[in-house]
């Protein structure tokens, strides 16, 4: 018996201490926009900040976790903590707090976009408006521009701050597809030469919704979408004929039609295995990434429509509660930095778009993101953007992705 | 009397635990299926939600499908893992690797089995491989679609997975308990192998083939990982419709969540009492003592 | 009776084979860099997954320890708490019996997101949010059903004479329990404990709920692995959880062996 409590004792102590280290607080009452930015700084030094966000990419993780961690360390003395957290478990932890009041949270910074935002902002999680505070937010981007002002049809605000940018892109293996479906035309009469070997994720997944946004803008243009109201009614009329259109492609669809892969990881693997002829991404430069980690085959290309895709940007958040205020602002800063979005735009280190205006860089900024060697199987930049559609108000993709639910995949017809 | 409070003393630690912690968490839970969650601005109690998830035509699919994967899933591993655990038992090598390898699946969180099932059965897994290269296929499509389908084999077979050496581990322990002497006073006395199983043996082996089997289809009617990795599009699982409600970024269909957990327990808690009910009419009608 | 024993060995080694030859592709899987159809074996090795996770920069190794000290912790105060439950449940009769066994199936049966909030704010009220000991807490409630349900069928089992064998010859209740009781039940608490310990070590939403991301443990790093379909990365992850999980079982049951020889003079 004395045994046992001795363990249970001696494993105490020691797990204790694995977890001890990781307690920062540092409280202070007084309002951070009021400070200047040196005063931040100074105050954000030997502290720690948490980054909260998805970790289902090693390479993201690893851009995290050595280039910004080391960076923060080496420049402001701030030690970077990143913790692997959906985006659907940090809201409802700050729902949680936000309903006993907590004031002292333990995240600092969330990475977020679209619907979570506007379920973060309506529900008050958020610290407020902070981008003006950040020195490279004033220096590089553009403040007026749809992409910062919106995410997903809902007013920024300042809120978030831009940290990357993503563009939907469809992939496909060149050695085994000939002809490249630049319209959703082009797509059926694919499908159709090639049974069984299309598909995509079923919503409510991220991508596939993607996908059948992009279709209806296709098919009925993007235009009408960007000030629509959430009418179930109405959307479903102006949607009508882009459903249509799937119930016929569905036949040709793997398996049918009749079901579907319920995550974009289950197609990418699908497509890695051969199962597919393509897959898709939200992230353009996704291919090139799965081609050096040997994934996908050497011959995957990236495609988009001729009438273009959609794409977002994606943002970091600072919670209603941030424990720690100034190096959350001082790191979220650092990421606005050429530097930073450099390093992180090189499909070697992630491969994700960058945010700073092109107009705000001088020359020889410039010249780093020229020099920056984009990967296999990629479309360039330039291409990307004139080739860009924005998202749809976030609160009417939930809708349209019932609507699918409703009508592609029952059966019976 | 003291000792009439003895039992219920004994339950009191981890009663506490139960109590305290988990039903305060079920409340709130309750509340929100009623609508109440102030949080996000619902303030009033009503039978709104459950009456439109009741009644929606989907509902009904969702609910035979659950209780059909369910059932067939534990049932199965139910019958393979009494006999796994038997025929380790009778194979007597309760030394050697043999005794913990098979154990290993139960250490294997579920949502990694799925990632294996998926491995091992998709149009492109390694048993399609297999088949192909011994050329019994020639095309992958001619594998059947064992992932994603309205049958629930994918699901069905990674429970199994999980479920098979988890019975046979409950079952091999009470077995290696049993005294010897008793199988062998029971030879002795010409009894034969089976009837010694089914006579001595399998009555008391009873009430913890009784639990596990509660306990794997408890957790296969609630848990949403492997129908979610691996389940068809249509009809979805109650557990995977209740997680994709949880997720949904707009809080006001929270409700509608709770309200599917709650039915899935309700079910849960029915069907679980109605076993232990029928497997104590059974074991007591095989009671030799 | 030789020939039923070929069937039985031979339905067995066919049931381990199915049960195991799975994880043999986890193993290849966490190795792989191209496997294309209808390759048997993959065109490309790589080490890319075991390289992330022994990077020090992802302090993989510290949460490794620190997901064994915490499921360690919590295996032992559930036994602590179930033993006499199970007792309780196994030996004695009383009044709501049946109630107090369907209670204790409850977190089993509800399922855990139905629960979440209302756990998360009572441990915020408590000032448990975001600490060790909450998430030792909060663990408890899984890994509770497993191992009073196993120690309950022990105790059906194994019953009190012997107990009241030992009192009546003069054993004081401790003397009675660490020298009678324990070793009988050995065998049956070497399960429970590994399942508790199994079922803890796995614990992924309640962890982060109420460990806020302050306690990360094994499966906060391999699940948006599974999830983003990274076969690669969650093979790797997951070899790592198998193998922590089964040194951690013989440790275990190395322990509960040595107290078997300790005690043997009376269970042979």
């Amino acid at each position: 018996m004395k045994k046992i409590v001795t363990i249970a004792l001696l494993i105490c102590i020691f797990t204790l201490n694995l977890t001890a280290c990781s307690d920062s607080s540092n409280k202070e009452e007084e309002n951070v926009l009021e400070k200047n930015w040196e005063a931040i700084t100074e105050d954000a030094k030997g502290t720690t900040v948490n980054f909260y966000g998805w970790g289902g990419d090693q390479k993201t993780n690893s851009w995290l976790d050595n280039f910004v961690a080391r960076r923060l360390k080496e420049e402001y003395d701030i030690t970077f903590n990143r913790i692997p957290m959906n985006i659907d478990d940090i809201l409802n932890k700050l729902l949680g707090e936000k309903q006993v009041e907590v004031k002292n949270g333990t995240i600092d910074i969330v990475w977020i976009n679209g619907e979570n935002f506007y379920t973060a902002k309506k529900n008050d999680l958020l610290f407020g408006s902070f981008t003006d505070k950040l020195p490279n937010f004033k220096k590089y981007i553009d403040g007026d521009s749809l992409e910062v002002k919106y995410d997903f049809g809902f007013k920024v605000e300042g809120y978030e701050a831009p940290y990357g940018k993503a563009q939907f892109v469809m992939i496909y293996d060149k050695a085994k597809l000939n002809m490249v479906p630049r319209n959703h035309g082009e797509l059926l009469e694919m499908a159709k030469n090639n049974p069984g070997k299309f598909t995509y994720p079923a919503p409510p997944d991220f991508t596939g919704s993607a996908f059948v946004r992009n279709i209806i803008y296709d098919i009925v243009g993007h235009e009408k979408f960007l000030n629509m109201e959430a009418d179930k009614e109405k959307i479903e009329r102006e949607i009508a004929p882009a459903i249509e259109f799937l119930k016929e492609l569905k036949p040709y669809l793997w398996k049918e039609g009749k079901t579907y892969p319920s995550t974009n990881a289950q197609l990418d693997n699908m497509y890695s295995d051969n199962e597919v002829l393509m897959t898709m991404s939200y992230n353009p430069n996704y291919v090139s990434a799965k081609i050096q980690t040997g994934e996908f085959p050497k011959t995957s290309n990236a495609l988009i429509f001729d009438k273009g895709t959609i794409g977002n940007t994606h943002f970091l958040t600072i919670p209603y509660n941030a424990p720690n205020l100034d190096s959350a602002l001082v790191a979220i800063n650092f990421i606005l930095s050429v530097e930073a979005q450099s390093s992180k735009y090189d499909p070697e280190n992630w491969g994700d778009l960058p945010v700073l205006d092109n107009r705000k860089l001088n020359e020889e900024e410039k010249k780093i993101f020229e020099n920056v060697e984009l990967g296999k199987g990629t479309i360039a930049q330039d291409i990307l953007l004139d080739h860009r559609v924005p998202e749809m108000p976030a609160n009417i993709i939930p809708i349209i992705e019932e609507i699918w639910q409703e009508n592609i995949p029952v059966e019976g017809e | 009397m003291l000792k009439k409070f003895k039992p219920y003393v004994m339950l009191a630690p981890v009663m506490f635990i139960i109590l305290g912690i988990f039903t305060m968490g079920l409340a709130l839970g309750f509340f929100q299926s009623l609508g109440y969650f102030p949080a996000v601005g619902l303030k009033e109690f009503t039978l709104r939600y459950y009456k439109e998830v009741l009644t929606d035509i989907g509902f009904l699919d969702s609910l035979k499908f659950t209780l059909y994967t369910s059932f067939v899933s534990s049932t199965l591993a139910l019958i393979i893992g009494v006999l796994l655990a038997y025929s380790i038992f009778q194979s007597k090598s309760r030394k050697g690797v043999l005794y913990t390898i098979y154990k290993l699946p139960v250490i294997v969180p579920h949502s990694i089995a799925a990632l294996l099932v998926f491995n091992v059965l998709t149009q492109s897994g390694i048993l399609a491989r297999v088949l192909f290269y011994l050329g019994i296929i020639s095309e992958q499509t001619q594998f059947p679609s064992l992932i994603f389908d309205q049958n629930g084999i994918g699901i069905i077979i990674s429970y199994l997975w999980k479920g098979i050496p988890f019975i046979a581990m409950t079952v091999y322990t009470v077995l290696s308990n049993i005294n010897d002497k008793l199988t062998d006073a029971a030879l002795n006395l010409g009894a034969n192998r089976r009837q010694v199983f089914w006579k001595i043996l399998l009555p008391l082996l009873m009430p913890s083939i009784l639990s596990s089997y509660i306990i794997i289809f408890a957790f296969s009617f609630g848990a949403f990982e492997i129908p979610y990795l691996l389940g068809p599009t249509s009809p979805k699982l109650l557990p995977v419709k209740a997680y994709i409600e949880y997720i949904n970024p707009d809080l006001s269909h929270r409700p509608y969540s709770m309200v599917i957990n709650m039915v899935l327990a309700s079910y849960s808690l029915i069907l679980v009492w109605f076993y232990s009910k029928t497997f104590k009419l059974f074991s007591k009608f095989d009671e030799i003592s | 009776m030789k020939k039923n024993n070929y069937i039985f060995k031979i339905t067995m080694y066919l049931l381990i084979f199915l049960l195991i030859s799975p994880l043999v592709i986890l193993v290849i899987w966490s190795f792989v860099r191209i496997w294309p159809w209808p390759n048997l074996l993959p065109r490309d090795y790589g080490l890319r997954g075991f390289k992330h996770v022994l990077d020090p920069s992802t302090k993989s190794l510290r949460v490794l320890f620190l997901s064994v000290g915490l499921s360690s912790l919590v295996t032992l105060c559930t036994l602590l708490i179930s033993i006499p439950a199970a007792k309780a449940l196994g030996v004695y009769e009383f009044r709501g019996k049946g109630f107090f066994k369907m209670l204790i199936l409850a977190p089993i049966i509800v399922p855990p997101v139905a629960v979440a909030m209302g756990i998360h704010i009572a441990f915020i009220k408590l000032g448990l949010a975001n600490t060790f000991l909450g998430v030792v807490f909060v663990h408890l409630v899984p890994c509770i059903p497993y191992a009073v349900r196993i120690l309950t069928n022990v105790f059906e089992i194994i019953g009190e004479s012997m107990e009241m064998q030992a009192r009546v010859l003069g054993a004081s209740p401790l003397q009675t329990f660490i020298k009678i009781t324990l070793p009988l039940m050995a065998p049956g608490l070497l399960s429970a404990g590994s399942l508790v310990f199994i079922v803890s070590l796995s614990q992924y939403f309640l962890t982060f709920l109420i460990g806020g991301g302050r306690i990360i443990t094994l499966p906060m790093l391999m699940f948006p692995y599974i999830q983003s379909g990274d076969r690669m990365m969650a093979s790797t992850y997951s070899i790592i959880f198998i193998v922590t999980a089964l040194i951690m079982l013989l440790i275990m049951e190395r322990i509960v062996r040595n107290y078997y020889k300790e005690q043997n003079y009376f269970y042979i």
